[in-house]
């Protein structure tokens, strides 16, 4: 039933290997530099933060943001590049493949960039930086990791199948995504929020994804409930995805 | 008697308010050329993506190969080859990758569609190009490929919207060559702006308009639909043409007659009345008389209207 998303995200996979070291040089630049001026750079003056040291306390959330971000940005704009520019998604539906199957196969596309990225951007800070952690906390963090990457892909996926437009695009990341991952406990712990507004902030998934990752890879902790609120999120946007692109494709 | 290919019957698709195809009915014969001609916003396109199901009819039905679209996308997709107007070649695939990732698509088997790849690159003249990008191919190039892409799964219906818009006479004319090569092997729809594209290729020609059919038929056929009048050029000697002018002007038989230097161009009611305008002429210092044959073109803009379509 598959076959269609597996020939897709094959060709995806060739384009990403033949284009992986521009890739990988522009999605790590961003977080390393992060990671420089804010973990390094600020140490001094933030000192311990949740009992650790503050370049400690980010880098988990670097990791998690340049997964989830590759994800998300490359389903959106990948997606919106193959229906609206190169119309290669109308070339795949003349085919006997199913429309469920081109947008499956999109969204491991997404997931699939994430992951690569992610651990790209964490082989990087673990190699020049003195971050460490067991490895155990690792398998806790994955948990985290993959369905986060694959939550963030399916949105991207469903903002690649409604914005027609590229500008309409950029500008949701800016309002919303974005400052749904920063405002998420990546560079400050969720106590620094006014005890009113903590409770709707722990709502989001993207709160329970990078202070659930946090916990686990730095501490070793395994928050169930923030796995379970993520892999739900994940799930549900999985699904909205594939009916998102089905009635647009059915337009 | 052959067996029809693609049939709609009462065939509608609405828009809101807006429709698009108004009860078409139609057959096309299987291993034919069939040609749709129609100007912007006839509802060509429209016509196509029900056909080759990518989009539901409000009413009515349709059929490929005797299998309904509505019930059968799946399997009509697995007969059809469809080359779309827009140029929809993945530019991050080499050539070869591009035909391979289509036969892939299609559950081909990988022995299989080597072997058929190298035949259609062989075939539209892209062998040597075969690891090279879409991006660094000529327009006709391109198309090409299209076309190949089109052809991996050996479809029994090939559907050409527009297949050599935006290319220059040349590559027009090699794309026609390997149309032509097909006729026969399967049956192929295409729509055209190229009036002359249809002449040349299409064994039957439909003319659609408001989401109607309003003609179809041979080439010929067409023409013959035109009313009786017909056309005829005299070329006179010396200045004599302005006085026949006004003599041929004032004869009934005559519905139309224009001057342009030596040259008079009348439009009779019908081909009968020419004895009439030969037996006016006696005498007269005439080079030269030629029947200005009718074009596709008349015919088209006779039944369509001249005003352009935005």
């Amino acid at each position: 039933m598959l076959r269609g998303s597996l020939a897709i995200w094959q060709r995806d996979m060739l384009v990403l290997r033949r284009n992986m070291v521009s890739e990988l040089v522009a999605v790590v630049a961003y977080p390393l530099t992060i990671y420089l001026a804010f973990g390094i750079g600020m140490q001094g003056y933030i000192g311990l933060v949740e009992g650790v040291p503050y370049s400690l306390f980010i880098a988990p959330g670097l990791i998690t943001m340049t997964a989830v971000s590759a994800a998300y940005n490359e389903s959106v704009w990948s997606l919106w590049f193959h229906r609206r520019v190169q119309f290669t998604v109308e070339s795949y539906r003349v085919t006997p493949i199913t429309v469920s199957e081109i947008v499956i196969a999109k969204i491991l596309t997404g997931f699939t960039h994430g992951i690569i990225k992610g651990c790209a951007v964490g082989l990087v800070i673990f190699a020049i930086t003195p971050f460490r952690f067991p490895l155990e906390h690792l398998l806790h963090y994955l948990l985290f990791l993959i369905p986060g990457s694959a939550f963030f892909s399916c949105a991207g996926v469903i903002s690649g199948t409604i914005m027609d437009k590229p500008e309409t695009i950029g500008k949701v990341e800016a309002v919303l995504v974005m400052p749904l991952i920063f405002m998420s406990g990546l560079f400050f712990p969720l106590s620094s929020y006014p005890q009113s507004v903590i409770f709707w902030v722990r709502l989001l998934p993207t709160t329970a994804l990078f202070e659930g990752a946090r916990k686990a890879l730095v501490a070793g902790d395994m928050m169930t409930l923030s796995v379970l609120q993520v892999l739900l999120s994940a799930l549900l946007t999985f699904a909205a995805s594939v009916y998102i692109f089905r009635f647009k494709m059915s337009e | 008697m052959p067996t029809a290919s693609i049939i709609t019957h009462s065939l509608t698709k609405l828009y809101g308010s807006l429709t698009a195809l108004d009860s078409f009915d139609l057959e096309v014969d299987q291993g034919s050329i069939f040609g749709m001609l129609g100007p912007n916003g006839a509802g060509k396109t429209t016509l196509i993506r029900i056909l080759t199901t990518l989009m539901r009819q409000s009413s009515g039905d349709a059929s490929i190969e005797g299998l309904d679209t509505l019930r059968s996308g799946r399997e009509i997709r697995c007969m059809i080859g469809v080359v779309s107007q827009e140029n929809s070649l993945d530019r991050y695939l080499t050539a070869r990758e591009n035909l391979e990732l289509h036969a892939r698509l299609h559950g081909m088997d990988k022995r299989l569609y080597k072997q058929r790849i190298d035949e259609l690159l062989e075939l539209m003249g892209l062998a040597g190009r075969q690891k090279d990008f879409p991006d660094t191919f000529s327009g006709g190039m391109q198309r090409r490929l299209v076309i190949a892409r089109a052809l991996v799964h050996q479809p029994r219906v090939l559907f050409l919207d527009e297949p050599t818009t935006g290319l220059d006479p040349q590559s027009r004319r090699v794309v026609w060559e390997y149309v032509r090569s097909m006729a026969g092997s399967m049956t192929i729809f295409l729509t055209t702006h190229y009036l002359e594209e249809a002449e040349q290729l299409c064994d039957r020609i439909a003319i659609m308009d408001h989401g109607r059919l309003i003609a179809i038929g041979s080439t010929q056929e067409l023409k013959d639909r035109l009313s009786g009048a017909t056309v005829y050029e005299i070329e006179f000697a010396g200045q004599e043409a302005d006085r026949y002018t006004t003599l041929l002007g004032s004869m009934p038989c005559v519905v139309n007659i224009r001057r342009l230097g030596g040259k008079v161009t009348v439009t009779l009611e019908c081909w009968e009345c020419l004895s009439e305008i030969v037996t006016a002429l006696n005498g007269a210092p005439v080079r030269r008389i030629s029947l200005q044959e009718r074009t596709l073109e008349d015919v088209f803009i006779s039944l369509t209207g001249d005003k352009v379509r935005e």
